[in-house]
């Protein structure tokens, strides 16, 4: 079954990764644990939630103290991190940055198709992108407010999809690419009409040094 | 109406049953509490009209004065069922003499009360133990129908009174209430949403994560100890699950590249229907929980997202632009026979109703609204008409009431309302503009 080998791409090359860091057969439990399959429902600790027993749980009643702290935050992240598929793993988001060189694009309400002027928009990014090779580039996809949150998820993939699938036709390496969609939850004007629900579906660029 | 029309069904059932046995024997002595509903409501009432005065304290003293917050805790919970209506009276109870006691139940009863509710509290340091008490006043013996003891800590006053609601509902319908539940919902402004958990009447709000990052869609697990949740703590949009009543870490279920949304448990609680664009676009997968195998569901070119099993666990509802604007289809458990459930407009967000019959979603003609339909794409009907946007409903666990999110007020908040669109009601909640509710499951 595909789905079945997509997995198992997706741990193998932790489960080697791990193998290589571990070295030391000392620790063999503590570095599985701290490095679980990204996908697996495993003990994968990343923050913990404020519980919220209600009173007459057994929680409560024991007046159970707060849990130890988190892992420090970078070790959660490493858990939480994507897996490390074929190529790498994906920068973090936060480790990109803004810049005035690559333009935004824009959509129209519920499409996810690059209109003609935006083509050209693309078409100047990419000879940007060409000349600054060393640079890898995040592509998010975002929404206007209308819609369902769950919905503008995937409509917002599909735009970061089809503005990375146009950069690539320009002759822009995929694995300089990283898309994100945020849906409609990181809208850039926050008025509600048209003319903030224009601006807010868009595709916007990061860019982060190799 | 409407409502009286489905309460008479409960009680034609009952009856149906009841008949069966008085072909075969004389007429019980003691007819049950439902034989009581279903009198009331031939009678023409809409709502069981029942008369709660303050409990009375048997042990202990009585600082947080349950006697007198519980049963108007209970009694609220009664009204929001839409089976009763209720009476209440602060005068103390008689409860040693016998005559006196009844007394008060004819006075009641004359005053139009179908029946009564009576708690005897013994307090103690810790834990508060209720007796209630359940009278049949439209008996000339003004009978005594149910009893039972119900505890919980002290300072549960209000969690004691949900049971004994909920009680209260089983004794005359065959079904526990739902007032010992919660919602789970999304608050907080753009780019920093958070989870929070409320009491179903908007009672307690706390919060449920505080990452500082996007957190969103909760779907609670049936066991009611989880809820699956899409979060950007760790920057993509990943699938975790938090145990709401434990001390215990949020847990990773799904970091694919690209999204992982929409979660919606099975109904055996064993996977976790979601959205995963791993292979291209957005596609629905099946995550088998115990294993961390996932078994995807669609294969489309264009965007499936948003299942929603059906209680027999057999069929998802989902929502796809497959056939240009989005639509609801059904397809097997398997991925197999998918068939189209909605035309024209824009349809999100199916909800199958716990009791199989019904698939709410959100339609947007203009602005967005909620809508109900058959699982066979008959009846579809209404259920909101703004104004503003009306969304993202979720079934309380009976299938008869629904919480959504509506902007007809300022900003976004809390609804609830019954299965056929009347009581809409706002929803106290806190942590800023709230969406996307999630009704637990019945607690244990």
């Amino acid at each position: 079954m595909p789905q079945r080998r997509g997995h198992l791409v997706l741990v193998l090359p932790l489960l080697v990764l791990t193998l290589f860091l571990v070295g030391c057969p000392k620790r063999p439990a503590t570095t599985a644990a701290s490095a679980p399959p990204p996908t697996a429902p495993g003990p994968a600790a990343t923050a913990p939630a404020p519980a919220t027993a209600p009173s007459g749980s057994a929680a409560a009643a024991a007046g159970a103290t707060r849990p130890a702290p988190a892992a420090p935050a970078p070790a959660a992240a490493a858990t939480t991190r994507p897996a490390p598929a074929a190529p790498a793993t994906p920068p973090r988001p936060v480790e990109f940055a803004e810049t005035a060189n690559l333009k935004d694009i824009h959509f129209e309400f519920d499409k996810y198709d690059i209109r003609p002027g935006d083509a050209k928009i693309l078409d100047a990014n990419a000879a940007w992108l060409k000349q600054a090779a060393s640079n890898l580039v995040l592509i998010e996809g975002h929404c206007d407010e209308r819609g369902t949150n769950e919905y503008n998820l995937a409509l917002g993939e599909r735009r970061a999809k089809a503005t990375m699938n146009y950069l690539v036709s320009q002759g822009i390496q995929a694995s300089r690419i990283t898309i994100i969609s945020y849906g409609e939850e990181r809208p850039s004007c926050a008025e509600k009409n048209e003319g903030c629900w224009s601006k807010n579906r868009r595709a916007h660029f990061l860019v982060k040094a190799r | 109406m409407r409502e009286a029309r489905a309460l008479l069904a409960v009680a034609a059932a009952v009856l149906a049953v009841a008949a069966g046995g008085l072909l075969a024997s004389p007429p019980p002595a003691r007819s049950q509490a439902p034989d009581v509903l279903l009198n009331v409501m031939a009678s023409g009432a809409k709502r069981l009209n029942i008369f709660i005065p303050d409990f009375t304290v048997v042990a202990g003293a009585d600082p947080g004065a349950l006697a007198r917050r519980v049963p108007e805790v209970a009694g609220a919970d009664l009204k929001f069922s839409a089976l009763f209506s209720v009476v209440s009276d602060p005068a103390p109870l008689p409860v040693g003499d016998a005559e006196a006691l009844r007394q008060r139940w004819s006075g009641a009863a004359a005053a139009g009360a179908h029946a009564a509710l009576h708690g005897l509290l013994s307090l103690g340091a810790t834990r508060a133990t209720a007796e209630m008490r359940l009278y049949d006043l439209t008996s000339p013996e003004l009978r005594l129908i149910a009893t039972k003891k119900l505890d919980m800590p002290v300072a549960d006053g209000r969690r004691l009174a949900h049971k004994i609601a909920d009680e209260v509902v089983f004794q005359f319908t065959g079904e526990p209430g739902i007032a010992d539940t919660r919602i789970a919902y999304v608050a907080g402004p753009p780019g920093a949403k958070e989870l929070y958990l409320v009491d179903y009447d908007g009672a307690g709000p706390l919060p449920l994560t505080a990452n500082r990052s996007v957190n969103l869609s909760p779907a609670w697990s049936p066991d009611s100890r989880s809820v699956a949740f899409t979060s950007y703590l760790g920057g993509y949009p990943f699938l975790y699950r938090l145990f709401a009543f434990e001390r215990r870490p949020v847990q990773l279920l799904a970091g694919h590249l690209g999204i992982n949304s929409s979660p919606a448990w099975s109904p055996d609680g064993r996977s976790v229907a979601l959205t995963l664009s791993k292979d291209g676009n957005p596609e629905i997968y099946v995550l088998t929980v115990a294993t961390g195998a996932f078994r995807r569901l669609t294969t489309h070119s264009g965007i499936d997202t948003e299942p929603s099993w059906s209680p027999t666990g057999r069929e998802i509802a989902f929502t796809s632009d497959r056939a240009g604007p989005a639509q609801i289809f059904v397809m097997d458990a398997e991925g197999a026979n998918v068939r189209r459930l909605t035309r024209g407009g824009f349809n999100t967000q199916p909800r199958w109703s716990p009791r199989g019959d019904t698939i709410v979603y959100t339609s947007r003609q203009g602005n967005h609204d909620l809508w109900a339909v058959s699982p066979d794409g008959s009846h579809a009907r209404r259920l909101t008409a703004g104004p503003g946007d009306n969304e993202s409903a979720s079934w309380a666990p009976n299938g008869r009431h629904l919480a959504f999110h509506s902007s007809r007020l300022r900003g976004s908040r809390i609804f609830t309302m019954l299965a056929d669109g009347s009581e809409q009601q706002p929803m106290p909640t806190q942590g800023g503009e709230a969406t996307s509710p999630a009704w637990s499951p019945r607690l244990p």
